[in-house]
């Protein structure tokens, strides 16, 4: 079987992902914006054989979004499955990316789903699905972003197996960035080395650190013909951070590099 | 007329001896926001500030011109320390401006790459040569930087003998920081390496004194800042009774900067004076022998005495203080003492705030609680599409009329707020002709009560000041379950300026009261006109590292830490406690009242 998807595991990852799969138990996917649990997720729904349904939360998300409503046909109303009902009726990955967006009541008709039960009450049309045995619910977040009008309860939190995730360590950074942009080692060398410049300013100077995904982008648009500079200002500064002075200041960080 | 010469003639010679272009010439202070982003990211350690450094004298060999202005005899170099990064405050040593500001950018970089210097020469060269090797961008400014100042030497070294090979193996070993290992010793001093870091200045540190710090400390009534850079100091033994006494023929005495045992904690002279001969001086030597003069009061122990000061509240709190050095929390370090101001009179919002006072409680009022969209409501805005196909198709279709439609209504909001102001020594500075730092403290404390009693978020305040780990003031001003009250405002009305800035302790002991809270949302909000400090230990790094690791043990317990500071210093610490989204520096000291509400709004997401 050929994977279409690239992945670099950084650690025991696939293992342990594959192990909740064949135990039936849900995944949380912890990690700063950008550092592949997207890819992650997308990766093991290929090498597992499953459908990935992904959801992007976000705060107006209500729960019938998530398991279906009744839509106006020609014909009067009709069920409208969600993509979370899809996947528990016919088996894959449903994957709720940045779950702390959700409102807490939505995340509650998770619950059956992520316990021993596994089972989905769907209310408005009164039945009771139990879950395909290939279901598997994956949720993932960004802890850096979480302030305290948004968390997971503590009751949602225990029902999964963790996964922490951050960007990958330099060579393995290297290999990503030549396999995803097709980028020479050297400049890819660069760009890491660079973005792991970039990633100490976090907190401190930067609200964010620069992800994988963007000296990523920035390593397509040098191949595709600007200047390693101008790639990095536009890829990486303006992205990063709108004050004038740490603009320069990453500008000088840049002329430091290439 | 003779001053007229005079004068004429040391501007002739010193423009003769000048070898600056003070055309390129560019500024650190100018160029520190920049400088500092650049240090971290190169790899410096976040606690260190940048500083400006101090000239120090070379014993270099001058051309008969600059000997004869005076000239070329001190120069500011770079170097660094435990606690900061010192650059030149300003750079025109090249032509171009542009080259000036690579050098100090060059130096940053290197200082961030070398935390400790051994041997000045072969760690400076070592450090040039990986800086270089990883980052290969820097390539082209350090050849730049070398030629410029390779050009600079040839016009400002002679040729002469014996040093010449000395400065050659300077150029061969900026040219080529990989290939020398040593440098030849030479009778002259060389000329002082721009692109380098030196050494901190010496200092001896080890004392025998007798004289224990902690019974005597200065007692200066107004303390008169030297702005700009830092003098070097040194600590000497004194504990000679040989007070002021010259003890060298006076022939021998050549420059200032030899030692003269002069008793300065005696010296009743003007404050003037002595901030003349401190800029004079190359080196201030301190001695820890103290005998103040009669006139002057010790200060750190001048608390209230028992029947005035406040109520003191329970025996004090024991809290852990953080000591960097071992990387260990101290437990039971700090002695926190709850205070009450038992005999504040109750009294009413004070004139000059009353109509502020009244548009904020309006306008929190308004904001009593959120709007949200709620679904199935019998009328509203908006119809509620999915409500009412829900009921179409619901297999028990009622015949009574069901809510659908959704409307935007106020929803609850869980959210309690710590205010916590810091009642300092510092608060006592005058801020105008009739106001004081504390002054507007207490109107921003009014108006930040008024305001949120107004919104019917659940808040408290609290001040706080310290004397040392054993007594940490924590002042009651009002508490989470007593309503405000005329009571509470006289409390408030009631504050003064304290002693130093525990802040550790105090955030230590909000969190404690922050955590006994049910609400979802805590806020810590922290108002303060300083760094940390106490007149221990607690200085510098050690009261940054102890405040940080309260902060984000906080941050750990759900609370949300944030700081108005009005520092003008602030951006220098602040980000590394608080996380550049987790403070703001308020500029203009006199807004601060009416600033703080408004920040409110926008941190807890109601200003949108």
């Amino acid at each position: 079987m050929t994977i279409s998807n690239y992945y670099l595991p950084q650690g025991r990852e696939v293992e342990i992902f594959k192990g909740a799969a064949a135990n039936g138990l849900p995944v949380m996917i912890k990690g700063p914006t950008g550092c592949g649990k997207t890819r992650f997720v997308e990766y093991m729904a290929e090498r597992l054989g499953r459908k990935v349904y992904t959801i992007a939360c976000h705060d107006d998300l209500t729960a019938s979004d998530l398991v279906g409503r009744h839509l106006i046909g020609a014909e009067g109303t009709f069920w409208q499955d969600g993509p979370l009902t899809r996947a528990v009726r016919e088996g894959g990955i449903c994957y709720l990316d940045e779950v702390v967006e959700a409102r807490k009541d939505t995340t509650v008709v998770l619950h059956p789903l992520s316990d021993h039960r596994r089972i989905l009450p769907v209310e408005r049309t009164g039945e009771l699905l139990h879950a395909h045995p290939d279901f598997m619910l994956v949720i993932s977040y960004n802890p850096g972003y979480q302030n305290l009008m948004k968390g997971l309860k503590p009751s949602t939190r225990q029902r999964f197996v963790g996964l922490s995730f951050n960007y990958p360590d330099a060579d393995r950074e290297v290999l990503i960035v030549c396999q995803e942009s097709g980028a020479e080692k050297n400049v890819a060398q660069q760009l890491v080395a660079l973005g792991n410049d970039l990633r100490r300013m976090k907190d401190h100077d930067l609200e964010e650190a620069a992800s994988t995904r963007l000296l990523i982008y920035t390593a397509l648009m040098i191949n595709s013909g600007l200047t390693a500079k101008e790639a990095c200002s536009v890829c990486l500064v303006e992205p990063l951070t709108d004050d004038l002075a740490m603009q320069q200041a990453i500008g000088r960080l840049i002329d430091v590099h290439f | 007329m003779e001053e007229f010469i005079g004068d004429l003639w040391h501007r002739v010679v010193t423009r003769q001896a000048q070898t600056d272009y003070p055309d390129a010439q560019v500024e650190l202070a100018v160029l520190t926001p920049q400088l500092a982003p650049f240090y971290r990211a190169m790899g410096g350690s976040p606690g260190k500030v940048l500083e400006a450094s101090q000239p120090r004298a070379f014993n270099t060999q001058r051309r008969l011109v600059q000997r004869i202005a005076g000239t070329h005899r001190r120069f500011s170099v770079s170097w660094q320390d435990e606690r900061s990064v010192r650059l030149p405050p300003s750079l025109a040593l090249f032509p171009e401006r542009d080259i000036n500001e690579d050098l100090y950018f060059w130096l940053t970089a290197l200082a961030a790459k070398q935390s400790y210097l051994q041997h000045w020469f072969i760690d400076n060269l070592r450090a040039s040569y990986e800086l270089l090797a990883e980052k290969p961008g820097l390539k082209k400014t350090y050849n730049r930087l070398v030629s410029a100042v390779i050009n600079q030497r040839e016009l400002l070294t002679g040729s002469s003998g014996a040093d010449q090979e000395g400065e050659m193996a300077i150029r061969q070993a900026l040219r080529d920081p990989g290939c020398i290992q040593s440098l030849p010793r030479t009778k002259v001093g060389l000329l002082p390496v721009p692109l380098w870091l030196y050494p901190p200045p010496m200092q001896i540190v080890s004392i025998d004194s007798e004289d224990n710090l902690d019974e005597c400390e200065s007692g200066m009534a107004t303390v008169s800042q030297i702005y700009g850079s830092r003098k070097e100091a040194n600590r000497i033994d004194d504990s000679k009774e040989t007070d002021g006494l010259l003890i060298f023929q006076l022939e021998s005495l050549f420059s200032w900067t030899e030692q003269v045992e002069l008793d300065r904690c005696q010296d009743e002279d003007d404050e003037d004076n002595l901030a003349s001969a401190v800029e004079d001086l190359d080196i201030i030597s301190l001695s820890r022998q103290r005998r103040a003069g009669a006139a002057k009061v010790k200060f750190d122990l001048d608390l209230p005495s028992v029947h005035n000061d406040e109520l003191p509240v329970g025996d004090g709190i024991k809290l852990p203080e953080w000591n960097h050095q071992k990387s260990q929390l101290v437990k039971d370090f700090c002695l926190l003492q709850p205070m009450l101001a038992d005999d504040a009179v109750p009294v009413a919002i004070p004139e000059h705030l009353n109509r502020t006072a009244c548009h904020l409680k309006n306008r929190f009022a308004k904001l009593h609680l959120q709007r949200q969209w709620q679904y199935r409501q019998p009328y509203g805005e908006e119809l509620d599409l999915d409500a009412w196909l829900d009921n179409e198709t619901s297999p028990v279709c009622s015949q009574e009329e069901q809510p659908c439609f959704k409307a935007r209504t106020a929803n609850a909001r869980e959210l309690s707020c710590l205010l916590l102001a810091d009642l300092s020594m510092s608060t006592d500075s005058a801020l105008n002709a009739d106001q004081r730092v504390i002054d507007v403290i207490r109107d921003t404390l009014l108006l930040f009560a008024e305001a949120l009693s107004g919104s019917g978020d659940q808040f408290a305040i609290y001040g706080f000041s310290s004397v040392k780990n054993k007594q940490v003031r924590y002042n009651l001003l009002k508490n989470f379950s007593e309503t405000y009250s005329d009571q509470a405002r006289g409390r408030i009305i009631a504050i003064k300026p304290g002693f130093y800035t525990r802040m550790g302790a105090a955030i230590r002991q909000s969190t404690e009261i922050l955590k006994q809270q049910k609400s979802q949302q805590r806020l810590l909000l922290i108002v303060s006109d300083g760094k940390p400090n106490d007149i221990d230990h607690y200085e510098g790094r050690y009261g940054i590292e102890d405040t940080r690791h309260a902060i984000l043990d906080a941050k750990r317990q759900g609370i949300q830490p944030f700081c108005v500071t009005i520092d003008d210093k602030g951006n220098d610490y602040l980000p590394y406690l608080f996380g550049s989204q987790g403070y703001a520096l308020v500029n203009d000291v006199s807004r601060l009242p009416t600033l703080l509400p408004k920040l409110y709004l926008n941190l807890v997401g109601l200003n949108s």
